[in-house]
């Protein structure tokens, strides 16, 4: 007993201490552990980002299309048709080399209708709307002239809705020389005019768009932006922003270049500044509105800069008066009441 | 003799054993299904993946400097995207006036190596077997001459004098020069591109 009474600290001593090193020892490895974990999570969680990183770069450097499940057949009258399109060949097409037999014209118009239906679903993904009406395209080897420039036109018609009278599309006609047809950004670009346009927009903005959506959307624009808004300004005799009378890319104009590459710098500098959704609530409250129909004529920059201005949650008619653009600050109330004086003043010329 | 008899049956018990896990082994490798036709695949045009062997979809030119003659040697491209990794050892391309290409895959850092290297082409269908599994969300292939180069270079390519007005109805003759009025190569045109690894 003595002898173990005398033993009995040592090895309680010794116990104690080898308890209190273990006991340490498993909450060093317990943290260790915890910490291992926890960089394994945040480095697999760090290796997810960047995976996901390069993914997107990946994806941001060329316009990536899913194939469409559209369907596709042969009219009576030789046209082409898919559920978005129909698609037919001008006279001065067919008679060239890989349009000159029916069979060559319908293996071309099938692969040509399955690129075009595949844009139209990624376009109607960007924007979150699609036009109502089937868009006709004709293909041809020169047209209006030339084999350099690709035309959207819509169409409308005015007619009575609820004892109004509102614009309807009619119908949306894309013609290009085959020559055009080949850029897939110039089919990007007439595409852009084909969704946007059924609100009726001012040339300059639909312009600018339709450039921004092939350039950052499709890669494959050419115009580049200017470095300046500011810098770049081009004034008419009025004091007014040349982009106000721009009437279209018929405008055979020294101006033409400058006009396409300032409207997209414009477009473009709003698009950073609010956001790559920005045009996409715009459309959505033009929508909701139907206001863009109710116009007399084409929509001014000043009902277009009163849904910017909504948009962005900022009055923008400073940042387009230093740009010289003639534009006035509307409420929903202003419009409405032009719309109606417009009604007012149609009737009272009707009855005199 | 006994021990060596049973040596002897080990070595061919085991050259049989390896013989079989050969045999299983190349019986069992098939072809997995063609992963361009999964869902969430994309690619830059949407014919090479939709298919349908009739349907031709066309390489894209990258955009260039906008100069003609500064942008003559970029070549064109078409690229597939997988949505998720996938280990490739066949990728089987259907075109009618490819010659020769470069295909690439998309790496872990982002960028494009190269995979495999095709000097020259006859085939309508041409099977590429590599040489080892490539693991990669997308392929590229660069196009560097196709069979109607030469029929684009005659339709854009001109030589004319730079004749010099010298006096009233008189005109010095020139030197020859070069105009350029479009493209000098012609885009792929390919039907489908096909994309294998081995089933599981």
């Amino acid at each position: 007993m003595r002898y173990r009474g005398k033993l009995y600290p040592i090895s309680a001593v010794f116990s104690r201490s080898f308890y209190n090193l273990m006991r340490a020892r498993v909450a060093f490895v317990l943290l260790a552990m915890m910490f291992v974990f926890t960089s394994c999570a945040a480095l697999e969680e760090a290796q997810r980002r960047r995976e996901k990183r390069i993914l997107e770069e990946r994806d941001a450097t060329s316009l990536m299309l899913k194939p469409s499940k559209a369907e596709f057949k042969v009219r009576e009258d030789g046209t082409f048709e898919s559920d978005h399109y129909t698609l037919k060949f001008a006279e001065d097409l067919i008679v060239h080399e890989g349009f000159d037999e029916a069979e060559k014209r319908e293996l071309f118009a099938e692969s040509a209708l399955g690129y075009m239906e595949s844009l139209y679903d990624a376009m109607n993904r960007l924007f979150g709307f699609k036009p109502k009406h089937k868009i006709h395209v004709t293909l041809h080897h020169l047209y209006r002239g030339t084999n350099l420039a690709a035309y959207t036109r819509t169409d409308y018609r005015s007619g009575m809705a609820d004892g109004r009278y509102v614009k309807f599309v009619n119908g949306i006609q894309m013609d290009f020389p085959m020559r055009m047809y080949e850029k897939h950004g110039v089919r990007v670009h007439e595409l852009t005019h084909a969704f946007t346009n059924i609100y009726f927009l001012p040339v300059w903005f639909s312009e600018g768009i339709a450039v921004l959506i092939q350039t950052e959307y499709a890669k494959g624009g050419l115009h580049p932006k200017f470095d300046s808004l500011a810098a770049n300004l081009e004034i008419d005799l009025d004091g007014v922003n040349q982009l106000e009378s721009w009437g279209g890319h018929t405008d055979n104009d020294p101006l033409t270049q400058w006009r396409y590459r300032y409207s997209y710098t414009l477009v473009a500098e709003l698009w950073e500044r609010y956001g790559a959704d920005f045009y996409i609530r715009v459309f959505r409250l033009m929508e909701g509105d139907g206001l863009h129909q109710k116009l007399a004529g084409n929509m001014k920059t000043s009902f277009l800069v009163y849904y910017f201005s909504e948009a962005a949650g900022e009055d923008l008619v400073p940042f387009f008066r230093k740009l010289h653009f003639k534009v006035r600050k509307l409420t929903k109330e202003d419009i409405l009441k032009q719309i109606e004086e417009n009604r007012a003043n149609r009737q009272r010329r009707r009855r005199q | 003799m006994s021990v060596k008899f049973k040596t002897y049956r080990g070595y061919t018990a085991l050259l049989l054993g390896l013989m079989c896990l050969c045999y299983g082994c190349s019986l069992g490798q098939e072809w997995s299904e063609n992963y361009a036709l999964l869902p969430g695949v994309t690619a830059s045009d949407p014919s090479f993946i939709d298919g349908k062997p009739e349907t031709i979809g066309e390489s894209q030119r990258k955009k260039g400097s906008g100069n003609v003659v500064t942008d003559l040697d970029i070549p064109s491209e078409a690229i597939i995207h997988l949505p998720e990794k996938k280990s490739l050892y066949r990728i089987v391309i259907h075109s009618t006036n490819l010659e020769e290409f470069e295909l690439m895959a998309f790496n872990t850092r982002g960028e494009w190596d190269k995979i495999h290297d095709q000097r020259s082409n006859k085939e309508p269908i041409i099977d590429i077997r590599l040489n080892k599994a490539v693991t990669t969300t997308g392929i590229k292939l660069i196009v560097h001459r196709t069979t109607e180069d030469a029929a684009r270079r005659r339709e854009n390519v001109q030589i004319r004098r730079e004749n010099v007005e010298i006096a009233e109805g008189q005109m010095r003759r020139g030197r020859y020069r070069y105009y350029i009025t479009g493209p000098t190569t012609a885009l792929a045109k390919i039907s489908e591109i096909e994309l294998y690894g081995y089933a599981n």
